[in-house]
């Protein structure tokens, strides 16, 4: 065939690259597709480049002379037609090394090259184990509405077992010399004009590689409907892992990726290897953050409220590297999603934590608590705040608004009301505690008037608020937020349920011990009723029989709190009865069967102050005094 | 008598609501406001009914025609919250029949939300599509057309029509790239542009069926009759409705994961007096997907079967053709090239836009969960 004049000292490389081109062609022999160039050896491939860079020249001569002969040389386009082909060819059978390259080193990523047992753990805030709560074997159902939620989820944190996760980290998915192939073949394509199948086969080939990566992370495709169905408890164990697999894609899947688009596509512009990460990776990160997605909009219960906070914070901590790494335009949408998981997320920690406070005003349990101790309820809110106070530094960004509390004025008996003025300078998130703590007890209150004791339901009170303020002194965020007036108010309530008991209970009983009446009117010397004498005694007797085999089985957890209410009663009652006993006792014994009026000695009574409060019964027979 | 004032129908009702207690009926005024609302829900459909079949732009099931119904989708949501949260409190919500209709709209609801996941996926493919097809469109239009701008052309349509009819269960096996390369397996075209879509693996959960989740929201969904029809078991009817026909045409429109099955036939009550577009444009719907479905196919979307029709024929013209060609074939196959890249080019526009608003309607599904589960939080009656 002729070729056109200025190609004619190249006839000879046009005729030879033609040959290589055509020899390669996969849809003409058999021996082309059973082997790759790229993987011949590397002569070949050499070979196989320039003579594509020989054709690509040929071609852009050809048309600069077909043009110039304004179409009249049939020649001419004839060629040209040909060279069109043989370049389609080229093509074709770029497209497919250049996809066999990329099959061939496209695996998943090796997660082991990222454990590091040994490894610092991520700055996710620490919580300390919550302690177990043995008594909740009391079982009465209608308690466990609000307290199934076994609180134990706070483990330490995630001590990574994946090597600095905390930051960008690009690896090298394939090898350097692969690395040049698919520069070499891109360039070529590109300048063809065959860019787009260039982006096609990149993308499909990598996603497929991102897929695995995704599936050896442990990365599950949920759907939201199966997000809601499934308990709490498996979905934690979810987000832990989706929270460790984010990390690792983020830093280093998606930013090794697009490091590598840049080098494949170094030479042809950034538009491109944009296109390229996209086109790989937008899918795969959609497909991520639907989960965290998810887990943001589900119902909220206030057992919930901790992972999604971890949750919340992990995302945080990303949201840069996200920005980083999905920088353009076409990315926005990823970015957009990432944010908009991270607000709804932080609207369903404040919704929890205003259900939570509903739920701890309605909570409904009417079943006294036997004994009058500590009461569940008092024991799962008190050990929810103190996890709340662990959260602090990321609550305290989240918690703006103060909590909605009833009115002073309002005259609603169902809603306490709290007044903020002596409040002052407390931010959002102390306020709520310490309204947790105003709501529990107003609980705590409407409960302790279903014990028909009114002792008891003062027992109950001091029970529960002494622990209300342990719980406060024992932590210290917590303590700092409630603050030291509350702490005061507080402390006061339980002694004054104290005393209120005391009273309750002693009163009529330090009744029978007192002087008046005892005295036969108008005489001063020893004059005393015998009879109003041994009605006294036979009184006290059977009260406080009946005060001991009632109040032992009482029960005052707190040791130093029971020690302190059993001293407080023999302070009042010892002396009491010792002075009694001295004074008339001579009355009794001088009459017919004073065992029968005296049966207890000051010590009796010493020793059954201490059968108060213990929790258990104890058998009606005091010891009596022996003679 | 309502007066003749041109403020939005919204306002309208914000401002005349009084309390009403649910079991004791609407307000005069607001039966009133409920029929007005359900005339402007039948004047949409019906406009959305007579969109022409063939043209431009707003062609009955194109991408502006699907955004159209969204938009519809979007003030229903709008308005039927209003009426049912607005000035109520939650005892209302929670009062039998809505402390049964409402629980049912809520897990329609989540349904919807993982169908505007899919479907959005599913766009995805409509664009791999539309790239092929630019493939496509740029080698043949160039001049003159050399039997190498063929060859590519029709490997990029063979690869497109392939696309098209992936099988719903075939593409939820997923067989990695790897296998369909090994050595010795190249046998042509047809594998190796087959094996290129295997890789192509949807973004949802396995076991995930769109059918199934339609036929799901479908139960239970009944127009409330007597008095309950004029009272606020209506917008939650209406809601429900609408959410479940929406997203039932998406799923007819663009592919998503595992449509074989779907049903044709969807609670519509005709008798109920808006629901007559509606109705009419179901029945069009359903009678193109029976004739569809034994075939396989990549949706109903108007671009989609165009771009199909449009590729077979280009494929045959490319399979035969050799360099010169004849003038006149050469005209047509431009004029089918320009119409192609008409298609292109809208779904270069349109499909960004659509995925947009197809994510709007995930957030308004989201709030409206949102906010009904809070209502009724408040409204639970304490034991």
């Amino acid at each position: 065939m002729e070729l056109p004049e200025n190609l004619n000292k190249d006839s000879n490389g046009y005729e030879s690259a033609e040959k290589i081109i055509l020899r390669w062609d996969s849809t003409a022999s058999e021996d082309a597709r059973e082997r790759m160039i790229f993987e011949t050896d590397r002569q070949e491939a050499d070979l196989y480049l320039q003579a594509v860079d020989e054709i690509q020249r040929s071609l852009s001569n050809v048309s600069i002379s077909t043009s110039s002969n304004a179409g009249k040389n049939a020649n001419a386009v004839d060629d040209q037609s040909k060279v069109n082909t043989t370049i389609q060819i080229a093509m074709a059978r770029l497209e497919d090394e250049f996809r066999n390259i990329l099959i061939t080193h496209s695996s998943a990523l090796e997660t082991d090259s990222l454990f590091d047992p040994s490894s610092s753990s991520i700055s996710t805030p620490s919580h300390h184990e919550l302690e177990e709560d043995d008594t909740l074997s009391n079982d009465d159902s209608s308690h466990h509405d609000l307290l199934q939620l076994q609180l134990q989820h706070c483990e330490s944190s995630d001590s990574s077992t994946y090597r600095s996760t905390s930051s960008i980290r690009e690896v090298d998915l394939m090898p350097s010399e692969a690395v040049c192939d698919l520069q070499a073949i891109a360039m070529r394509m590109i300048s063809s004009g065959y860019l787009r199948e260039c982006i096609q086969v990149y993308g499909s080939v990598r996603k497929s590689a991102i897929d695995s990566s995704f599936r050896k992370l442990g990365i599950e495709k949920l759907s939201i409907g199966d997000v809601q169905r499934l308990e709490w408890e498996a979905l934690e164990s979810k987000i832990r892992r989706w929270i460790r697999a984010a990390k690792v894609c983020v830093r280093i899947l998606f930013a090794s990726e697009k490091k590598l688009c840049e080098q494949i596509f170094e030479c042809v512009g950034t538009d491109i290897d944009d296109a390229c990460f996209m086109e790989t990776v937008k899918g795969p990160a959609i497909q991520l953050f639907n989960f965290a997605e998810a887990i943001s909009i589900s119902r909220r219960s206030p057992e919930k409220l901790f992972k999604i906070l971890d949750l919340h914070d992990a995302l945080m901590d990303l949201l840069p590297d996200i920005e980083a790494v999905f920088d353009s335009k076409s990315s926005d949408s990823v970015r957009v999603q990432a944010a908009e998981i991270l607000s709804r997320l932080a609207e369903a920690a404040r919704g929890i934590l205003s259900e939570f406070e509903s739920a701890v005003l309605r909570e409904p349990s009417r079943v006294p608590v036997p004994g009058g101790t500590i009461h569940p309820l008092t024991r799962y809110v008190m050990n929810y705040i103190s996890l709340i106070s662990d959260y602090k530094q990321t609550l305290i960004e989240l918690i703006i608004s103060k909590p909605s509390t009833g009115s002073r004025y309002s005259g609603d008996q169902t809603t306490p009301d709290m007044e903020f003025a002596e409040l002052e300078g407390k931010t959002p998130l102390a306020l709520h505690l310490i309204w947790i703590i105003v709501v529990l007890q107003f609980n705590l209150d409407g409960k302790s008037k279903h014990y028909r004791d009114a002792s008891l339901a003062h027992l109950f009170i001091m029970n529960n608020v002494h622990y209300i303020v342990q719980k406060v002194k024992g932590s210290p965020e917590l303590r700092e937020m409630i603050g030291d007036d509350y702490l005061r108010k507080l402390t006061g309530k339980f002694r004054q349920a104290a005393t209120s008991y005391q009273r309750a209970t002693w009163v009529s009983v330090l009744y029978c011990l007192r002087d008046e009446g005892l005295h036969v009117s108008g005489s001063f010397s020893s004059g005393v009723s015998k009879s109003a004498l041994r009605e006294r005694f036979k009184t006290f007797n059977a009260m406080f029989e009946e005060v001991h085999r009632t109040q032992a089985t009482w029960l005052i957890p707190d040791t130093q709190l029971r020690e302190e209410l059993r001293i407080s009663i023999s302070e009042k009652l010892i002396p009491a009865y010792r002075s009694f006993l001295g004074r008339f006792r001579s009355h009794i014994e001088s009459g017919r069967h004073p065992e029968n009026y005296i049966k207890y000695s000051v010590e009796d009574l010493e020793t059954a102050v201490l059968d108060f409060f213990e929790g258990y019964p104890v058998s009606q027979h005091l010891r009596k005094r022996s003679q | 008598m309502t007066g003749t004032d041109q403020s939005s129908f919204l306002g309208r009702i914000s401002i005349r609501r009084n309390q009403v207690n649910a079991m004791e009926g609407y307000h005069e005024q607001e039966i009133e406001d409920l029929e007005l609302f359900q005339k402007q829900l039948s004047d949409r459909f019906a406009e959305l009914l007579s969109a022409p079949d063939d043209a431009p732009t707003e062609a009955f099931l194109s991408i502006s025609w699907i955004r159209k119904l969204l938009d519809v989708f979007l003030c229903c949501e709008t308005e039927c919250k209003a009426i049912l949260l607005m000035e109520r409190d939650a005892a209302q919500i929670s009062k039998p029949p809505l402390d049964r209709l409402i629980p049912e709209l809520l897990e329609r609801v989540v349904k919807a939300m993982d169908i505007c996941n899919a479907v959005t996926n599913g766009v995805e493919l409509v664009r791999h599509c539309q790239k092929l097809a630019e493939i496509a469109v740029s080698a043949l239009e160039q001049k003159p057309l050399g039997e190498g701008q063929a060859r590519r052309a029709k490997k990029a349509l063979v690869s497109l029509m392939s696309a098209m009819h992936v099988d719903d269960k075939e593409s939820s096996v997923q067989k990695t790239a790897e296998r369909s390369w090994s050595f010795g397996r190249r046998s042509g075209n047809k594998d190796r542009h087959h094996g290129h879509y295997r890789s192509l693996s949807w973004q949802v959960a396995k076991h995930w069926s769109a059918s199934k989740q339609i036929h799901a929201m479908t139960m239970n969904l009944a127009a409330p009759r007597g008095p309950e029809a004029s009272c606020l078991p209506a917008p939650v009817y209406i809601l429900s409705l609408i959410i479940v026909f929406v997203m039932w045409v998406l799923i007819a429109a663009i592919p998503c994961q595992e449509r074989s099955g779907l049903t044709t036939h969807l609670p519509i009550n005709k008798h109920v007096n808006w629901t007559h577009s509606l109705a009419g444009i179901h029945d069009k719907i359903g009678e193109e997907w029976k004739k569809k479905e034994k075939k396989g196919m990549a949706g109903l979307l108007y671009e989609m079967q165009k771009m199909e029709k449009l590729g077979q024929s280009l494929i045959e013209f490319t399979d035969s053709y050799q360099f010169p060609g004849e003038k006149e074939k050469l005209d047509e196959v431009a004029a089918q090239v320009a119409e192609l890249a008409e298609i292109c080019r809208r779904m270069d526009e349109g499909l960004v836009p659509l995925q947009m608003l197809i994510r709007e309607a995930f957030h308004r599904l989201v709030r409206n969960r949102t906010e009904f589960l809070d209502v009724l939080e408040q409204g639970a009656p304490v034991v």
